[in-house]
């Protein structure tokens, strides 16, 4: 059984706040969201109970308890199962291939995903306030595992790239290289002018002998 | 004299021609401070109460919706938004105090687009039948002096599969609940009423007019026996409030 509709709803009004403050911030994931008007995604919890439909439009992303028109793409799961997204090597095979249900067309999903990983977002809040610490707490991991691992994903196609770069191809060289580099070019350097200044020593001390 | 038809205004036996005149000067009084005592009253939550009933009632662009007893706009606000351009929105109220304050608001909010403002009976709605993909009355149906008539006339406008939805106070489903509402409704909000308002006669209404108002399984009966199909009812926040939902058949 879900939350009453009244906390379920003040938790979807808390969070449609939260999204649209957000996108008010961020033009350019706001055009990504205007893209996909008219598409709906439904969100199905089975545990905790929740259910959430995202409706994004040109004023941005509303959030509803309830729809009962067509659905572009249904996720159904755990808020486990939608949490494990968030640290999964390959997050898009893990939502095809996961425990998640998938119904409908993937590509807009993969657009909304996109469009809101930029945003900084703490789910946690107005889920907590309405539903507790316990649901709250999950069903935010469930949202950030759904709509942040696109950040978490470039973050770690990045480094895996930078390494690739470095280590692999030799294009350029790593940095912990390059600073050894430049201890020994300085270490050099300071020998030099201290071989330098020891050869004028020398020089004067022959000339001084020699007189 | 004694064959004329009485209803109630709060707990008062009225004459049914005199309900409408008293319910009017109610909400003259309370017109300018509406929204403010709203939110007052309930901490803010009859937003969310009415966000449910806007979620449940299917809305879509290009919608024509009527809202009955739209006061000062909340509803007819974000339906406007919800039908768009194509959409069309007629925002009724029997009063014209409230009417003006709820066109002002949402001039100024930027909504008038597509946002017709009707000064209307709900027991006898000046508009052709068949015209409404949804009809909402919220927190509007006690004040309305014959119910089984207004919900017929509100059957009569939607348009076969339409939906009507009727968001209104009703009883709470627990008994500790209801002595703790009955308190906080006929001590503290008649105090509100006169600090905020400066009336506080007409907040002892509101308490009084909750109690008279048919609970749950009544209204379902009432709004079957009108005609209408597939009525269901979502009590929230315990029962204080009720969101009734039948459709058109």
């Amino acid at each position: 059984m879900g939350p009453s509709p009244t906390l379920h709803t003040a938790a979807l009004a808390g969070l449609e706040g939260l999204l649209n403050r957000a996108l008010a911030l961020d033009p350019e994931s706001g055009r990504a969201l205007a893209a996909l008007d008219g598409r709906v995604f439904a969100l199905d919890c089975t545990a905790p109970h929740f259910q959430v439909y995202l409706l994004p439009s040109t004023d941005g992303l509303q959030l509803a308890g309830h729809w009962e028109g067509e659905v572009t793409t249904r996720v159904r799961g755990e808020a486990a199962d939608f949490a494990e997204l968030a640290t999964a090597t390959d997050p898009a095979a893990a939502l095809i291939n996961g425990n998640l249900t998938l119904e409908g067309d993937s590509a807009p999903l993969i657009e909304l995903q996109k469009a809101l990983a930029g945003l900084e977002l703490d789910w946690e809040a107005p889920l907590v306030d309405n539903l507790g610490d316990v649901a709250g707490h999950q069903l935010a991991e469930a949202f950030r595992g759904l709509f942040s691992f696109s950040r978490q994903a470039h973050a770690s196609l990045e480094r895996q790239l930078e390494e690739f770069i470095h280590e692999e191809a030799r294009l350029s060289p790593p940095r912990l290289e390059l600073e050894d580099f430049y201890r020994d070019v300085g270490t050099l350097a300071e020998r030099s002018e201290r071989l330098a200044s020891r050869i004028e020593r020398l020089k004067a001390r022959i000339r001084r002998l020699s007189q | 004299m004694s064959d004329k038809q009485s209803t109630h205004f709060g707990y008062r036996e009225v004459d049914n021609d005199a309900k409408a005149d008293l319910v009017a000067n109610v909400f003259h009084s309370v017109a300018s401070r509406y929204d403010l005592m709203n939110d007052l009253m309930s901490g803010g939550i009859h937003r969310i109460w009415k966000r449910f009933a806007i979620e449940l009632s299917g809305v879509r662009k290009g919608n024509a919706v009527l809202d009955i007893a739209g006061g000062t706009g909340d509803l007819a606000a974000r339906f406007s938004r919800i039908v768009g351009d194509q959409g069309r929105v007629v925002l009724a109220d029997i009063n014209d105090s409230m009417l003006r304050v709820g066109r002002d608001k949402l001039i100024d909010t930027a909504h008038q687009g597509n946002i017709e403002f009707v000064q209307a009976d709900a027991q006898d709605l000046p508009f052709p039948d068949d015209s409404f993909d949804c009809v909402t009355i919220a927190f509007g149906l006690r004040n309305v002096t014959d119910k089984d008539r207004a919900l017929r006339s509100m059957l009569r406008v939607l348009k076969p599969g339409g939906r009507l939805l009727v968001l209104e106070f009703s009883k709470p489903e627990s008994e500790l609940l209801g002595r703790a509402y009955d308190g906080y409704s006929f001590r503290v909000l008649p105090l509100m009423g006169r600090l905020v308002v400066g009336d506080s006669d007409s907040y002892q209404y509101l308490a009084e007019s909750i109690r008279m108002h048919p609970d749950q399984e009544t209204l379902k009966q009432m709004m079957e026996d009108a005609g209408f199909a597939r009525v269901e009812y979502h009590n929230m926040t315990g029962g204080i409030v009720a969101l009734h939902r039948g459709v058109k058949a």
